[in-house]
């Protein structure tokens, strides 16, 4: 029986039905025709079209919360993009008008009448919140997604090759071992003394040794997977170890890269205030930074939006970053395709 | 087995041998040895020669090199005998320039630096810088030092070989008298009458060497010290175990009896005695109470000690995160899907893409405006000011947990094993609780050791952000202060830790589990 699903219709070889003719009175079109039967198209195996990237999307935007975090993550990375092109933004540039000082945003716009700029009050030195904060997320959201770039380009690399060659990993379970007992305080702390605070250097201090974790994480995956019955069965039949690596394992790898990535992006924004907090971190404004200047500010009645709008912004940006990415990774696994 | 775990903590020890050798070379070889100077206003304030032999020994003192200044030369031959004071008096005055120099200085110059040249150390000679004819200029007095960077070997070697201390009787070099060790029945800390066994030394640094008191683990011992490295800007002259481990807070004075029979309401800790050079008749007070040198002690104070205070919040956080997580794991599990699952979801995601400080901060804002305590204070008897940090270190803790457990158990739910238990006929409860948990739990019983013995190194947010008096700040703090005794001693300590905490797992695992040895040939 061919099944053809292009025209809708099943057709029956009808050469071997001796039955009494029951098609008598019918016309032509009513009855069935009689299809010869042909070799070469029975051997021709009929499915839908599949393509992979159109499948992680169709599964990507059918859930609806996708859609969502996917516009707020637009609409965030515009703002602190684009936003600090047009708006100029002095720290200082209200230093010596006292009044202007840990203004609510009320109190703000009552004093400078309304404008975006205070919408969530001004700080410390009598700056606008709102402008600090779309600078900093800029600084945040580029450390974090250079560092994760290079991370993740490095450890994937290695890790594969970590994965396959048992020489490989000999070597690089020591140097693992080694490098991981290092704090990664003193060595970020150390890159930053020996250079400066500057933005290249962080990216360098956080690379540095951030790609062995990604790179060990990899290389378990692959491990785990390089030994199953059907990359076996391919090495039996004669399959190169590149196109082993290629065809049967990098596909599998996507799902767990995405997933990965999805963490990493919002672990590096997360990390950089960390160190802003403990007074290792970026002498650039970024959002890290702000929050541990502001720190003093919490407590305080009427001057909390300058501490909480960047600690929210920053939440604001890790989740969304989280949400979208986790959920790109599973819908990057064939196996959610169906 | 045992032979397997020997290998085991052998690679382990090699690593820490290496990690602590990275870190050597990273603080003393990398990075620029003038940062030390730059809050430091005792150097902005002095000039010319002044300021560069200050240089020198504060080098000295942070562990970059060995400096020895020519008077220092002339003081020790005097003290070995090979010159009587009034040559050490008249080779010691310089002259303004090399060629200003009297005969005998020349020749002891030469000497100097004949025996340092032979050991590798550089001689610099600094003249004189003069305000006018006559008139040396504020620090411009001549010198002459020799001074020599310590190799990595050296410096890795002496710092290894300097971790263990056994005390023994020819520890003091000075003259103490009759050199010996005594075991008495009634301790003399305690009148003499109450029976309270003790080991005491002369000749040793501390003068207990194992005796008993009613703080835990009761009989304590001096013999053997750990020196993880000595601090010089954190804690000044301490080593880095004793600043994690000594006790803080306000004294706490008990009538005590001194070695000369003075009773007296003091803090002093007779038991913790070290010996203290000339110090008998340095002063009265000393006089008074002490029969011999053994002077320098440590005061009881009421409150933990560093590692004290953390190990304390954490062990608390560990316990109370296994008894919330894994139920809660195991019942997100089991209503997979359900509002349960979805809730829990939620907040593991929370927890884990929110900025660890951003939810600490809201844990601390959330708790301030219910009333407790938000910052710590050593002294209080409000058992309250605990309940915030504990909180801040165990909900995160609960997330992990319930995201691991969760993960391992729906893994488990799938496969064959499972559907032949239910094919067979046992009930869900059953199926769950005798076969899915057992081996879900394998996992996170591995991690049990990590965290309880992560607890002791500390929380660094948690306790800033608290202002718990624990050991998490202790690297931030050296690293800001460039103590590199205690970034060295710190980072030993924490990858001791991790080596230890791994092999423990592993043992812990296959105790649970009889399936895993380690024994077995193939490995």
């Amino acid at each position: 029986m061919n099944v053809d699903f292009k025209h809708g219709h099943v057709s029956v070889d009808m050469t071997d039905l001796k039955e009494p003719d029951l098609t008598e009175g019918m016309s032509d079109e009513e009855l069935f025709s009689v299809i010869n039967h042909s070799d070469l198209e029975s051997e021709k195996i009929t499915a839908p079209r599949y393509s992979y990237w159109q499948s992680v999307f169709r599964v990507f935007f059918r859930k609806k919360i996708n859609i969502v975090m996917l516009s707020l993550l637009g609409l965030i990375v515009l703002m602190a993009y684009l936003y600090p092109i047009f708006v100029e933004y002095d720290k200082f540039g209200n230093l010596l008008n006292a009044s202007a000082k840990h203004l609510t945003p009320k109190a703000a716009i009552d004093k400078f009448g309304f404008s975006i700029h205070w919408l969530l009050g001004a700080g410390a030195a009598g700056q606008s919140t709102f402008d600090a904060i779309w600078y900093g997320s800029q600084i945040s959201i580029s450390l974090a997604l250079i560092v994760a770039l290079i991370n993740m380009t490095v450890g994937v690399l290695v890790g594969a090759i970590w994965g396959f060659s048992k020489k490989v990993d000999n070597v690089m379970m020591i140097v693992y071992n080694i490098i991981a007992n290092l704090p990664y305080i003193l060595v970020i702390s150390v890159m930053v003394m020996i250079f400066s605070a500057g933005f290249w250097t962080m990216v360098f201090a956080m690379t540095i040794t951030g790609w062995l974790m990604i790179a060990y994480f990899i290389r378990t995956q692959v491990v785990i997977i390089r030994d199953r019955e059907y990359n076996l069965a391919s090495r039996c039949l004669g399959t190169s170890t590149i196109r082993i690596a290629m065809k049967n394992i990098l596909p599998f790898m996507t799902s767990i890269v995405v997933t990965l990535a999805a963490t990493e992006i919002p672990s590096y924004i997360s990390y950089e205030v960390f160190l802003a907090y403990i007074g290792m971190g970026l002498k650039e404004m970024s959002l890290g930074r702000l929050i541990f200047e502001a720190e003093s500010a919490m407590l305080t009645p009427g001057w909390g939006f300058e501490f909480w709008s960047p600690v929210a912004v920053a939440s604001i940006i890790t989740i969304v970053l989280y949400v979208v990415g986790q959920n790109l990774g599973d819908a990057s696994d064939p196996r959610t395709h169906m | 087995m045992a032979k397997y775990l020997l290998k085991r903590l052998f690679h382990g020890i090699l690593c820490v041998i290496v990690v602590v050798m990275l870190i050597m070379i990273m603080i003393y070889s990398l990075l620029d040895r003038n940062l030390i100077f730059a809050s430091d206003t005792v150097y902005n304030h002095q000039q010319n020669n002044q300021k560069i032999t200050y240089k020198y020994q504060k080098w000295e003192d942070y562990g970059y090199l060995d400096y020895v200044p020519y008077s220092d030369y002339l003081y020790d031959l005097t003290v070995s005998g090979e010159i009587d004071e009034e040559t050490r008096q008249s080779a010691v005055s310089l002259g303004r320039t090399a060629d200003k120099d009297s005969e005998l200085v020349k020749e002891y110059i030469e000497k100097f630096e004949n025996k340092y040249k032979a050991q590798g150390y550089t001689i610099e000679r600094l003249n004189a810088v003069m305000m006018g004819k006559r008139k040396i200029a504020n620090g411009g007095q001549q010198q002459l030092f020799a001074y020599k960077d310590i190799p990595l070997i050296n410096r890795l070697w002496r710092y290894f070989a300097g971790i263990f201390k056994i005390d023994n009787i020819n520890e003091i070099e000075n003259d103490v008298g009759d050199r010996g060790i005594s075991f008495t029945l009634y301790d003399p800390v305690y009148g003499g009458k109450k029976f309270s066994p003790a080991i005491i030394g002369n000749g040793t640094r501390h003068k207990y060497l194992l005796y008993c008191d009613n703080t835990f683990p009761f009989i304590h011992q001096n013999m053997l010290t750990i020196n993880l490295g000595t601090s010089y800007s954190v804690n000044m002259g301490i080593d880095v175990f004793t600043t994690m481990t000594r006790t803080q807070g306000s004294y706490v004075a008990s009538m005590i009896t001194y070695p000369t029979g003075l009773e007296e309401e003091s803090a002093d800790d007779l038991h913790s005695a070290t010996y203290l050079a000339d110090s008998l008749h340095s002063s009265l007070i000393y006089e008074s109470r002490y029969i011999d040198d053994y002077t320098s002690v440590d005061t009881v104070k009421s409150g933990l000690s560093k590692m004290g205070y953390s190990f304390l919040i954490g062990i608390i956080a560990t316990v109370l995160a296994y008894l919330i997580g894994v139920p809660l794991g195991i019942a997100m599990s089991r209503k997979k899907d359900k509002l349960l699952d979805k809730i829990g979801t939620f907040y593991i995601v929370f927890i884990i893409a929110v900025p660890s400080l951003a939810y600490i901060f809201l844990f601390k804002a959330i708790g301030g405006k219910m009333g407790l305590p938000t910052t710590f204070d050593m002294d209080t008897a409000n058992r309250l000011v605990y309940v915030l940090p504990i909180i801040s270190l165990a909900l995160p803790q609960v997330a992990n947990l319930m995201k691991w457990l969760r993960r391992y158990m729906i893994d488990q739910m799938n496969s064959d094993y499972v559907k032949f238990a239910r094919a067979g006929g046992l009930s869900e409860k059953e199926i769950f609780s005798k076969h899915i948990l057992k081996n879900a739990s394998i996992p996170i019983i591995h991690g049990i050791p990590a965290s309880v013995l992560g607890c002791l190194t500390g929380a660094i947010i948690t306790e800033r952000v608290y202002v718990v008096p624990g050991a998490g700040n202790l690297l931030t703090e050296a690293i800001n202060k460039y103590d590199n005794g205690v970034i060295v001693g710190v980072s030993l300590f924490y990858a001791i830790l991790s080596v230890v905490a791994i092999i423990l797992g592993d043992v812990l695992m296959s105790m649970v589990d009889p399936r895993i040895s380690f024994s077995s040939k193939e490995r």
